[in-house]
């Protein structure tokens, strides 16, 4: 069983529409994520990690190739309910209060009335906005809401838990409150799908690692067979360079 | 997909689309224009129940009580003159104005005015401006991400936030005439029930534009564009409803390009054409028309409301299936 499946997928987005003048953000990618695994998606700014998430959400079409999300291909919305998506600019509607913002995702995730406000409640508390639940969210701070959408991220108790670049903005207590729903989500047999560039916290969630340099994988696999013993940052600084020269 | 789930989604939207009037202060706005006008018909008082002496409600060939008994009653009889006997007063009082109709007729003037002038055109311009920035927002890359990734087909979302816009202008339409046509009545004793057709036909009419907003908002997610784009389309569509119109009503012999007029009247809305809809659901053809040559299109039985109204509908349906597509095929 499979989280994700990329086969052959390339992503050509086109920035001037006239003169199809087009940017290939993905080469050609193939990748699996197993079930029950913490992946991580590594590589330089610019290199096609956000759009291979994107493209996975259904956010973005891909130009060629097949994706699987959940078993089931991405055009099956349905999968999507079983997902849990953060990002790291996350814009809420501002006239909303954080109550409310959980309310509305958790609607339209799927997560029945009956259970949303003891879910909501749950979570708010958990994620510290409890004494904060009836207030505008446009008066919050990036990391209260940054700690609103990892609460969105996991209303739907998803399956699969896609986090990308999750902790710009977190403070220290939010990204332990982020570790501890990374690791019981792989307590509990489910899929996470973390992008980021704060390697230490790669090092400390993640076993599996895929590595995309210029739109192609440099490198797929355990995440101790990238690094061999040696410090991440500089395994991961030769798997940018030689992918760059591919 | 199921039913169940669209539906749920949809009612999730129209839901956020009443919470964003509020935030944005709209729906207090809209309420206040309300109430400005509500106090404007409790401030009128019609006296007076002349009877029409002539065929018709022709607006010539009335004179005041003053003149009347200056000429002598024998020979405004024998004239066909009709003498003014009534009075309408706005303003509490401020203002006086002498009429010549039957009480019923005169409420039913100001009836027309509130509807067809100051709310079907001020009122339903005024709300596409003030809407136009609801759906940009809402597409907003930053904040549609998440929302893109949920399981409801993005079709669906969009039509929530349509329709959530058009009742949020519905119910102000409902609220806008429930209280003028409870003010005026209860202060000049006169209950025009078909008054309450303004409701359907004003949130038609916004509708009808509000897909082009919506359309454009999904085509360049910019509020200036929907603002502006929204308002040349309107101008452009009552301009060419106007000069078919105009034609109708006095054709010119030979003249070029009709059938590209035809074309662009049929295909495009008619606000002009909604207008008199209005017009003669309110029995109002004995008042001046905002647009004369619509009366005289009337009179020759050129006019037809019911094409008029379903082609103004389809044209916004295929805009939205249109706006649906660019949103089902644009990358977030």
């Amino acid at each position: 069983m499979t989280a994700a499946v990329f086969e052959n997928v390339v992503k050509d987005y086109v920035t001037r529409p006239i003169l199809r003048t087009k940017i290939a953000a993905v080469r050609g990618v193939s990748l699996t994520v197993p079930v029950g695994s913490t992946f991580a998606l590594l590589g330089p700014n610019r290199a096609g990690k956000t759009t291979l998430v994107k493209m996975l959400l259904s956010l973005a079409k891909p130009t060629a190739g097949t994706i699987n999300r959940l078993g089931e291909p991405i055009a099956a919305r349905a999968t999507l309910g079983r997902v849990g998506y953060m990002h790291e600019n996350h814009a809420f509607p501002r006239y909303l209060s954080a109550a409310e913002v959980l309310h509305f995702y958790g609607g339209l995730s799927g997560v029945r009335s009956e259970d949303l406000p003891a879910k909501v409640n749950a979570l708010l508390d958990r994620v510290g906005l409890a004494d904060r639940r009836r207030d505008s969210i446009s008066g919050f701070s990036k990391g209260m809401v940054q700690r609103l959408g990892l609460a969105q991220a996991i209303l739907n108790n998803p399956d699969l838990l896609i986090l990308d670049e999750p902790t710009e903005g977190l403070d220290l207590m939010g990204r332990k409150l982020l570790r501890e729903v990374v690791r019981e989500t792989k307590a509990a047999g489910k899929t996470v799908l973390l992008v980021s560039h704060v390697l230490p916290e790669v090092e400390e969630l993640c076993d599996d690692a895929a590595v995309i340099v210029a739109g192609k994988i440099a490198f797929a696999g355990k995440l101790r067979e990238l690094s061999k013993g040696r410090n991440l940052e500089a395994a991961l600084q030769d798997v940018y360079e030689t992918g760059a020269t591919r | 997909m199921n039913l169940a789930f669209a539906i749920r989604t949809i009612s999730w939207m129209v839901r956020d689309t009443f919470r964003q009037s509020l935030a944005t202060k709209l729906f207090w706005v809209m309420l206040a224009i309300t109430a400005v006008c509500t106090l404007f018909c409790l401030s009128i008082t019609v006296t007076g129940e002349t009877p029409p002496t002539g065929a018709g409600y022709d607006a010539g060939g009335f004179i005041t009580p003053e003149a009347a008994k200056a000429i002598g009653e024998e020979k405004v009889k024998a004239d066909g003159l009709k003498v003014l006997r009534g009075e309408v007063s706005f303003g509490f009082g401020l203002m006086t104005v002498p009429i010549n109709r039957y009480k019923d007729d005169a409420v039913r003037y100001v009836l027309i005015w509130l509807a067809a002038i100051l709310a079907d055109t001020a009122g339903v311009l005024l709300a596409l401006l003030w809407t136009a920035g609801f759906l940009p927002t809402f597409l907003e890359p930053q904040s549609a991400t998440v929302l893109l990734a949920k399981p409801a087909p993005r079709w669906v979302l969009l039509v929530g936030k349509y329709l959530g816009v058009v009742l949020f202008v519905g119910l102000q339409a409902f609220v806008f005439v429930a209280a003028t046509w409870f003010a005026l009545g209860g202060k000049t004793g006169v209950w025009d029930a078909t008054y309450w057709l303004a409701v359907p036909l004003l949130t038609l009419n916004f509708a009808v534009f509000y897909s082009v907003s919506a359309f454009l908002a999904v085509a360049s997610r910019s509020t200036v564009v929907c603002i502006f784009g929204t308002l040349l389309f309107w101008l452009l569509c009552w301009t060419m409803n106007y000069t078919h119109v105009r034609l109708q009503a006095q054709p010119v012999e030979g003249m070029a390009g009709t059938a590209v007029l035809d074309v662009g009247y049929w295909v495009l809305p008619k606000p002009l054409d909604l207008g008199g809809v209005f017009y003669d659901a309110m029995r109002a053809t004995g008042f001046s028309a905002p647009v004369p040559e619509l009366d005289a299109v009337q009179k020759k039985g050129l006019f037809r409301p019911e094409l008029s109204v379903l082609t103004s509908v389809l044209f916004a349906l295929l805009v939205l299936l249109l706006a649906a597509y660019e949103f089902k095929s644009t990358d977030y």
